[in-house]
């Protein structure tokens, strides 16, 4: 044991996220219950779609380990992103994400989120997806097998039930980094109907980097970011183009 | 009836009523699974999703209105159970009647109308608009069914019905003595339980589960919850009225299993029907059994 006086168990700092006994046991078993009911939203713009109707029905059976499809981002625990995604449509998968309900957790299927896959040249897709929201687990292949895509969602299970899989916090503590990623993208005028700075104070998971100069940018939307609420866009604003910023690739 | 006895028969009710109602949430999910021979969920599935549901840890919330009318629709689901007698355990149901049973029926669907209004989600309104349409489908055809039922016993008290059938033994039930409302009722039934060719109100590949399109975390947790209850309501009311009530449990939970699995083992093979045509159709069919049972109930 320490003599430092200031390293004493009495003068010790509480840590924030320390659960006591109870907590821990209660986390445990809500732990334990989220890796065996997973509600999957599928997001299929990109190919691949057509591996999951075999993982899920009399092939695979995913129900057998508690998965079942959804139809909406707010009762889905799992964004499962197939394929490529363009630009135009990453900002839909980001206002999907932005409405999941934590703990929510994000699975790139195939290359093309990996990397970008065969549509490596292309100026209209994005090469790599957990740079615009926190991706758990990527399924690497083209496509990717209904094994593969059973193996990564049994992996999946198995750090929920351990409480590893915390990918979701990392987008509210890190939100302007995330945002400065997908202002590259699409402008600095971009804002999603979520206010997650909103979230991020209401649910006590401010980061350092949750506010920043990226975020800076949402202010006009949402003068205050301690009074919860909804960002409300003004009219007269939105009607500035949007200025793009050139993206080295 | 003293107090105490009340209190634990109020609390009991409502947990049996849970407790059953998640196994029959089971079968229905093993009934379809085995149907397109797949394994299926687990015994824990329901629970699991229920407890996963209620420990999400961020939640949307569209105004006070949204929370207070999903109060609203558990509680008119909790009530309904201590309106319905079991084996040893009455409840209510010595106070009221058939009558406040049929009114309580109707108050989840209208708590969901009122939250999903606060939604303000397009599907959302589409979804609850058609389930009041569903409402005015199968109620015209079960409120016959409860009139002729009531007729024949001439009583509205559900005991008192109980105990009327019960007292030939099978050939008293309500399904040999009146089979053409049981028909009737069997179909008033199946609508209620809301499934294919009647999920006009769900609809998962049309309007994104409608009245549930906005539920997160533990208003979609409360709504599973509530569809437990329902099933068992279900099974509890259609047994009382026609299957003699319940003597046992062990002889009254056949029963009420046999009435859910009945629809369930039908509904996996249809696709669902428009809304005008589950009216035309409930109206139709449910509401000419009902007619034609009652007609003979009236002129026996």
């Amino acid at each position: 044991m320490s003599t430092d006086p200031n390293q004493a168990v009495a003068c010790r700092t509480v840590d924030a996220e320390e659960r006591s006994l109870l907590g821990r046991v209660l986390d445990r078993i809500a732990d334990h219950c989220r890796a065996r009911s997973l509600f999957v939203l599928h997001y299929c713009t990109g190919c691949g779609a057509i591996e999951l109707p075999p993982t899920m029905t009399s092939r695979f059976d995913l129900e057998r380990v508690g998965m079942q499809p959804m139809v909406t981002p707010r009762q889905a625990d799992i964004l499962l992103i197939t394929g490529y995604l363009s630009v135009k449509t990453l900002k839909r998968v980001v206002m999907t994400y932005e409405q999941m309900q934590g703990p929510k957790y994000v699975i790139g299927l195939g290359s093309c989120t990996i990397n970008g896959g065969m549509y490596w040249n292309s100026y209209a897709t994005i090469k790599l997806l957990d740079r615009y929201i926190p991706v758990d687990n990527y399924i690497a292949g083209c496509m990717p097998r209904p094994e593969a895509i059973q193996q990564v969602f049994l992996d999946l299970m198995g750090r929920i039930d351990r409480g590893e899989a915390q990918a979701w916090k990392d987008y509210y503590r890190r939100y302007d980094w995330y945002l400065g990623q997908q202002q590259q993208l699409f402008g600095t005028n971009w804002q999603a109907p979520t206010d997650v700075v909103g979230e991020a104070i209401r649910y006590r998971l401010v980061g350092e980097q949750t506010l920043g100069s990226h975020t800076a940018h949402l202010e006009r939307y949402a003068p205050y970011y301690d009074q919860l609420g909804i960002i409300r866009p003004e009219p007269a604003r939105m009607k500035a183009r949007p200025q793009l910023e050139v993206v080295s690739r | 009836m003293d107090f105490t006895h009340l209190f634990v028969e109020l609390v009991l009710m409502p947990l049996i009523a849970f407790l059953v109602g998640l196994v029959m949430v089971l079968m229905l999910r093993k009934v379809r699974a085995k149907i397109e021979r797949r394994i299926g969920p687990p015994l824990l599935q329901p629970l699991y999703d229920i407890v996963k549901l209620y420990s999400k840890k961020t939640q949307v919330s569209h105004g006070p209105m949204h929370e207070i009318a999903m109060m609203v629709a558990l509680g008119g689901v909790i009530a309904m159970e201590v309106f319905l007698p079991v084996p040893g355990l009455n409840g209510l149901a010595e106070k009221g009647d058939l009558i406040v049973l049929i009114y309580l029926m109707m108050i989840p669907s209208l708590g969901l109308a009122l939250g999903v209004g606060a939604c303000a989600n397009p599907n959302g309104s589409i979804g609850i608009s058609r389930a009041l349409t569903a409402m005015v489908a199968y109620d015209i055809p079960l409120m016959i069914v409860v009139a002729g039922v009531a007729l024949f016993h001439g009583t509205t008290s559900l005991p008192e019905i109980i105990a009327a059938q019960q007292a030939g033994g099978m050939s008293t039930w309500g399904i040999v003595q009146t089979p053409v409302l049981a028909l009737g009722g069997l179909i008033a039934a199946y609508a209620m339980l809301g499934k294919e060719p009647f999920e006009i109100y769900v609809a998962p590949a049309e309007i994104a589960t409608g009245p549930m399109v906005e539920m997160s975390g533990k208003f979609m947790g409360t709504l599973f919850v509530m569809q437990c209850f329902q099933l068992y309501a279900v099974g509890v009311l259609y047994t009382t009225l026609f299957l003699g009530g319940g003597e046992y449990w062990i002889s009254f939970l056949p029963k009420i299993f046999a009435v859910v699995f009945i629809p369930l083992a039908m509904t996996n093979v249809f696709p669902r029907y428009k809304t005008e045509d589950v009216l035309k159709w409930m109206w139709k069919w449910a509401g000419g059994f009902a007619l034609a049972g009652l007609a003979l109930v009236v002129m026996k």
